[in-house]
């Protein structure tokens, strides 16, 4: 490294510190903090579920849960960032996060079922299917991304397809606007990104 | 009087989903009403139930799991069926397909 121009060395230094932290941040959770995820969750539901409150219901509902998410912790935290304490993660991800993402995504809904009103009085559609690169990499990640594309005015995802450790997503939009991937990329996906970006990685 | 609201909301929404069903040209815009004016009209009538019946809380909170259900699964479901239209060779009407460009 004697020889190497200084700018040239900080430079190196930037990019192996950026390869470090994301290699970090792409290992997976101790096997211990991907069943407490999927316990809470299932258990949860049970208590929703199944609306009794008494102590050998609360009791069989947390033996049976626990055994469930053992054998099952697999699928639903497999792709979750590494940032944090378990504690501190959940609690930002279940008062935070969620309740933006539904309140987000309840007026984007209501937004698009009014354009659909508007498009089936009017008929001003212009339809095609474009192609948007995607930042994610996860599968849960990608899927809950296109199920929200789904969902937002004007866009319906048609295929995932991965290439070489990057995702994209081909994407029937209603009235083409731009055809640029990265315009479109940015009117489709909007902040919807940003929020799963904190989640999955 | 807040459940009515959403009960007739609802039930625009519906209308307007089915009329788009008839209207539009083809299966993957006929897709856009369906997906969109179901979800938005079950989830707004769905809410208007757990306003307006008379049960425990856990029974209302039964609705929203319900809502919820339908607000993951319904987008899926039309994306299976708009992937299975286009791989069983239903051309699209439209001004760009750069899914065709792809898959040759």
């Amino acid at each position: 490294m004697g020889r190497v121009h200084f700018y040239l060395r900080e430079r190196l230094d930037e990019v192996r510190g950026r390869v470090l932290y994301e290699s970090y941040e792409a290992r997976k959770l101790p096997p211990w903090e991907r069943v407490g995820i999927t316990w809470l969750t299932l258990f949860a539901s049970w208590l929703v579920v199944s609306g009794k409150f008494s102590p050998p219901h609360i009791v069989t509902g947390a033996l049976v849960t626990l055994l469930i998410a053992i054998i099952t912790r697999d699928f639903l935290t497999e792709d979750i960032r590494q940032t944090g304490h378990l504690l501190s993660k959940a609690a930002y991800i279940f008062l935070f996060l969620v309740p933006q993402y539904l309140f987000i995504m309840a007026f984007r809904l209501l937004e698009s079922n009014l354009r659909v009103v508007k498009n089936v009085i009017l008929m001003d559609i212009n339809p095609g299917i474009v192609k948007v690169k995607s930042d994610l990499h996860s599968n849960a990640g990608l899927t809950v991304l296109a199920n929200s594309i789904t969902l937002t005015p004007g866009t319906l995802t048609l295929d995932v397809s991965k290439k070489l450790g990057e995702a994209y997503l081909y994407i029937h939009w209603i009235d083409v606007e731009a055809l640029d991937q990265q315009k479109a990329g940015v009117k489709i996906k909007g902040e919807l990104e940003e929020w799963l970006k904190k989640i999955f990685w | 009087m807040i459940a009515l609201l959403f009960l007739l909301f609802g039930l625009f929404i519906m209308f307007f989903g089915a009329l788009g069903l008839l209207r539009f040209p083809d299966v993957y815009t006929r897709l856009h009403a369906t997906a969109k004016c179901d979800t938005g009209g079950a989830i707004s009538i769905l809410l208007a139930l757990a306003l307006a019946a008379d049960f425990s809380l856990t029974g209302k909170l039964k609705f929203l799991v319900i809502a919820l259900m339908i607000a993951m699964i319904n987008p899926m479901v039309s994306h299976a069926i708009a992937r299975a239209a286009y791989k069983s060779g239903i051309k699209p009407k439209a001004v760009v397909d750069m899914y065709a460009w792809d898959n040759p």
